[in-house]
């Protein structure tokens, strides 16, 4: 039991660090340049996108053996779609603000090439209950990654953290931090920093 | 039945589109009441803001142009109010303009919905901005980028020149759309 337990601490882990869907397989690149201009919007789109992760690997690794391998890209877009759709009313229904600021991103879940990559890697060949804890670990690491990038670039853009003004008048906003520029910069430093970090003896 | 076979292949994408079909249908019933409700929340926050003290809003529609019509207790029309779209930097900006029409002037502006980049262009919407507009004869306005010397001259957002541009756009066309319908009373 505590061996079963251990593995799948091991495949949680993964996402955060060593594997970590941003910094290390770079995908979802998308959503990561694009919203992260503000710490609450990098968080939002964190959830908005593990939610989806993590119910699309479960379903998808339930009905793995039902569906002939043919057209097992097509059936998963179409669960994946399913669940995005559903965000996507859910948000704009609880929570019309954050829908405002994510807008057509919510949508773009679909094409995430993060969603359909773990199905693909990981959902349609392993357990549930390895699924479960692989779309947790690498949702978490997605959203730690966004948020970050966001607090950066809002700090620098705009001078404050989560919307709370930190630094005073005299502080001139780098303005290009909130542009895409400024997401490719931070990123670009952000993996660089990781890479020393990480880098082995 | 064989599992690759055409059959198979086409039951198993009808019966994952059939199910999530039916799963979404429930969804969008149950959601669309509250998606509704805070589009309507947004708007009559926003006519409220463009028709300050008004105890009566009527919604008229003439030549398919919605306009809102504001009065006070004493039924005496103190404003009118309407909708209008023009693009933005990132995408379309819609705004409530209201105007008085016994002196010309703009009233006050509020900004429905945008797509602008935060910490710049969505700047629009803050108090400081759209403030300037506030007291404006009807015409066309000018943008300038310092304190405005002239009553025509609209002082622009440092940073946000497109997406300032645009609002002043917005707004005169809005002006217009007002004062083609209701001008000649």
């Amino acid at each position: 039991m505590t061996e079963k337990a251990k593995s799948l601490f091991q495949i949680f882990k993964n996402g955060l660090w060593k594997e970590n869907p941003v910094m290390v397989l770079v995908i979802g690149m998308c959503p990561t340049l694009a919203v992260t201009n503000t710490g609450a919007n990098g968080f939002a789109m964190g959830i908005a996108t593990a939610f989806v992760l993590i119910s699309s690997e479960i379903v998808i690794s339930i009905i793995k053996n039902l569906i002939p391998s043919n057209v097992r890209i097509p059936s998963f877009i179409l669960i994946i779609a399913t669940f995005v759709t559903f965000t996507d009313y859910f948000v704009r229904a609880f929570f019309p603000t954050i829908a405002e600021s994510l807008s057509i991103f919510i949508p773009l879940i679909v094409v995430n090439c993060l969603i359909l990559g773990r199905q693909e890697a990981f959902a349609s060949k392993n357990p549930t209950h390895k699924a479960i804890a692989d779309a947790v670990g690498m949702s978490v690491g997605f959203t730690w990654v966004l948020t970050l990038l966001g607090i950066i670039r809002e700090f620098f853009g705009m001078g404050s953290i989560f919307g709370l003004q930190l630094l005073g008048e005299w502080y001139r906003p780098m303005v290009i931090m909130l542009l895409p520029g400024g997401a490719f910069l931070t990123l670009g430093l952000m993996v660089g920093i990781y890479k020393h970090l990480s880098r082995e003896g | 039945m064989e599992k690759n076979s055409n059959l198979s292949l086409i039951l198993t994408l009808v019966t994952i589109g059939l199910v999530s079909a039916f799963i979404l249908s429930f969804v969008y019933l149950w959601t669309t009441p509250y998606i509704e409700a805070n589009q309507a929340e947004v708007r009559r926050r926003a006519i409220n803001e463009v028709l300050p003290g008004a105890e009566e809003i009527e919604e008229i529609d003439i030549d398919g142009e919605i306009f809102y019509e504001a009065y006070d207790q004493d039924n005496r029309q103190i404003g009118v109010a309407t909708q209008h779209s023009g693009a933005g930097y990132n995408g379309m900006i819609d705004i409530m303009v209201g105007v008085n029409l016994d002196d010309s002037k703009v009233l006050n502006i509020s900004i429905v919905n945008h797509e602008e980049t935060p910490g710049l262009g969505a700047r629009i919407t803050e108090e400081g901005f759209r403030s300037h507009f506030q007291e404006k004869p009807f015409g066309d306005y000018q943008a300038v980028s310092t304190e405005p010397t002239d009553p025509m001259e609209v002082e622009i957002i440092a940073g946000a020149t497109i997406s300032s541009e645009a609002v002043i756009k917005i707004v005169e066309n809005a002006v217009e759309k007002i004062n083609t319908v209701y001008g000649g009373r």
